[in-house]
């Protein structure tokens, strides 16, 4: 059962030469119970995804094509007006990237939870303040004292935490978190990644995390889904996408990472510099001048995100067992240096 | 070569509600970087270490401690007289997006430093455009391709090899990298550690890193010492890799065990822990600075001061430390005394040392 379902969405940003895609034909659910992470580079489109559940992308931006299903809303793409302010908030909490740079710093927390209050014509106010408190309360922070606190006044893991009070103060059952963990230091990450493990778990919730990081996710997510160039390029459950990465850019990105074990040398940087709306292939595979595995029909036809092992899907011409087996040497075509 | 003896940086800040207030931000901290050495410091948000590299740029300046850069004591010489040590020690800074000026070009950027240089060294100033060429292919960027762009027609990665040419650009012999990946995407940050890890070993350049991202500071080469500071005090030091396999100080293990495991590849360390309280700089902490927050406090913790031993040695430092804690005034000098013996090894500053194991382990059948 998915509580939001997304169908072949296309966003599109105008640029000096023309609409172009920053999201491409992407498909994703979000199921309920699961933590869906969503990981890719700068660029790649993952926050402009994340973006359009909410129907909010930026101008010049727009959603040209697809559908966002979700449970007791509908076609979120089709709402507008009220019934949109409704689901911002109602249906989807959202906690913004740099969202400890989202507060109003000339009011303090509560007078901005009665605000959002206000705006969505909450009848009860106590009962909205009641119920922010025991949010904060169960994230390890004093409700009271929150509450009464401007926003200089709070360390940047507990702004953050004080991001998804407000995102599900409102009884939201679709948690969005965008890079969540940037810019708070270890201790905090762990920290902040602990909590929203806990609140998904007592909320029931279906969360999505975007992130750039796949070792922090790796620690909590049930789902893992990797983006490039605005396409999903390989999805399903986190163990086995770590475990068997099918894609090569999935199979690099891990590779990529900085691990705190294992061999120093083993690990390498990915080569060439991640597209752009402009400089992504207009042909083929997104991330052949990039991959290691290119093949001819790469340069040709742009693969299908297809399923396989039921549970997965990826999204390239080259044979699964060829990425796995395969080493990480110099791909075909290294671009500009990162 | 630096050599830092415990150096001490305090703030007073006075706040119209608050009262006066002294923040220690570093309390005696003594390193000793060897040319062509790596020193990394980690800790968390507010713990001193940005100071630190800041002091060692002359960009800060220290109230306590000595700071002797190739065998001259600083703190003695004139503003003037600093300068010439102060310009071979570079900071490549944490955010690339904001340490280079969005109105000027790369050849902008890199020329002025360049031709003060020339002018310096006496040698011909027309040729700065080739040293800029060649300063741009050391960092990995194609001169032609990069020298008429703006910072923001450039990825992240990109502007900041730009920002480490241009620290190489006065011939430095110390580069103080402050979280330099930090800000970079995941993908990104090997090609920077590497890029760091090659200039020590091409041009012998010595590295300070400062980073709350321990595994970064695996990939910074080999010999290299990490520093673990708590509330501008080391707790902890040693070879990098022993520090991470066998941490003894609770603090190092609770920054350890933050660190995410890959699950799937990796399993949690069996000893796993965490802090049991947020940092509250208001409580105070006549003994152990960490004892408020530590899983493992006992009784001496309170109201004793540790500091640095080696660890495994019989002694736990508690005469050295009585001796030279007299009230809430803990200078630096005082405190690294005791340790200055200790050359090298792997030293910690706490009472009840155990090593304990707390990073991820690499499952064996799973390769990446």
């Amino acid at each position: 059962m998915s509580e939001v379902e997304v169908r072949d969405l296309t966003v599109e940003y105008q640029t000096s030469v023309g609409w172009l895609p920053a999201v491409a034909g992407a498909s994703l659910d979000l199921r309920a119970g699961q933590i869906t992470g969503l990981v890719g580079e700068s660029g790649s489109g993952k926050s402009t995804l994340a973006l359009s559940l909410l129907n909010a992308v930026p101008a010049p931006g727009r959603i040209a094509g697809g559908t966002i299903e979700v449970a007791g809303v509908g076609d979120l793409t089709r709402l507008g007006g009220k019934q949109l302010r409704k689901a911002r908030g109602g249906a989807i909490g959202y906690v913004f990237q740099a969202s400890q740079n989202s507060l109003n710093p000339l009011k303090t927390i509560g007078r901005q939870l009665l605000d959002l209050g206000r705006s969505h014509e909450v009848g009860d106010l106590r009962a909205l303040i009641a119920r922010a408190k025991d949010l904060a309360n169960r994230m390890g922070l004093d409700g009271d004292r929150v509450l009464d606190s401007y926003q200089h006044e709070l360390s940047g893991g507990m702004r953050q935490r004080v991001g998804i009070v407000f995102a599900l103060v409102l009884n939201a059952k679709v948690l969005i978190l965008d890079e969540p963990t940037t810019a708070l230091d270890m201790l905090s990450q762990a920290s902040v990644l602990d909590i929203v493990r806990k609140v998904h778990d007592e909320n029931q919730l279906s969360t999505l995390i975007i992130t750039h990081d796949i070792g922090a996710i790796s620690e909590i997510a049930d789902r893992l889904a990797v983006m490039y160039g605005g396409r999903i390029v390989e999805d399903g459950p986190l163990l086995e996408v770590l475990r068997r990465p099918t894609h090569p850019y999935t199979k690099a990105l891990i590779g990529a990472t900085a691990r705190i074990t294992g061999d120093v040398d083993g690990a390498r940087a990915l080569p060439g510099r991640p597209p752009d709306l402009t400089t992504v292939a207009r042909a083929g595979c997104v991330f052949r001048d990039r991959c290691p595995f290119a093949v001819e029909v790469c340069a040709q036809t742009e693969p299908e995100l297809h399923s396989f092992d039921s549970e997965r899907r990826r999204a390239c011409h080259v044979e699964p067992s060829t990425v796995l087996t395969g080493t990480t040497g110099t791909p075909a075509a290294v671009g500009e240096p990162a | 070569m630096i050599q830092a003896r415990g150096i001490t940086r305090t703030y007073q800040t006075h706040g119209s509600f608050t009262g006066d207030r002294t923040v220690h931000a570093l309390r005696g901290v003594d390193f000793t970087l060897p040319d062509g050495g790596a020193v990394s410091f980690i800790g968390e948000s507010g713990c001193g270490k940005t100071t630190l590299g800041k002091i060692l740029t002359g960009l800060e300046t220290f109230d306590g401690g000595e700071l002797v850069v190739d065998g001259v004591e600083l703190s003695k010489l004139r503003p003037r007289q600093r300068e010439k040590y102060f310009r071979r020690i570079q900071m490549i800074h944490q955010d690339p997006y904001s340490a280079l000026n969005p109105t000027r070009t790369v050849e902008a950027t890199l020329g002025d430093p360049l031709r003060m240089r020339a002018k310096e060294t006496g040698a011909p100033v027309s040729a700065w455009r080739e040293r800029a060429a060649e300063l741009l292919t050391l960092v990995g960027l194609e001169p032609a391709a990069v020298l008429p762009k703006y910072p923001h027609q450039l990825s992240g990665g990109q502007r900041q090899r730009v920002v480490i040419a241009r620290a190489l650009t006065v011939d430095p012999t110390v580069l103080i990298a402050d979280e330099a990946v930090s800000m970079i995407d995941v993908s990104m940050r090997l090609g920077i550690l590497s890029l760091l890890r090659d200039l020590r070993a091409r041009l012998g350049i010595s590295l300070v890193f400062i980073t709350h991202d321990v595994a970064t500071a695996r990939y910074v080469g080999d010999g290299g010492e990490l520093h673990v500071i708590y509330r501008g005090e080391v707790v902890e030091r040693g070879l990098t890799d022993e520090v991470i396999l066998s941490p003894v100080h609770p603090y190092t293990q609770c920054l350890l065990s933050a660190v995410p495991v890959m699950r799937g590849l990796e399993e949690p360390g069996p000893d796993r822990t965490a802090p049991t309280a947020a940092l509250d700089e208001r409580t105070p902490t006549p003994g152990c600075l960490f004892q408020p927050r530590c899983p493992f406090a006992g009784a001496q913790c309170a109201e004793t001061h540790p500091v640095l031993v080696p660890f495994g040695a019989d002694a736990v430092g508690t005469d050295a430390a009585e001796a030279n804690v007299t009230g809430a005034d803990v200078t630096g000098a005082d405190v690294t005394g005791a340790d200055a013996t200790e050359e090298s090894g792997h030293v910690h500053a706490c009472f009840y040392p155990e090593s304990r194991r707390v990073v991820g382990v690499e499952v064996g059948a799973a390769s990446a």
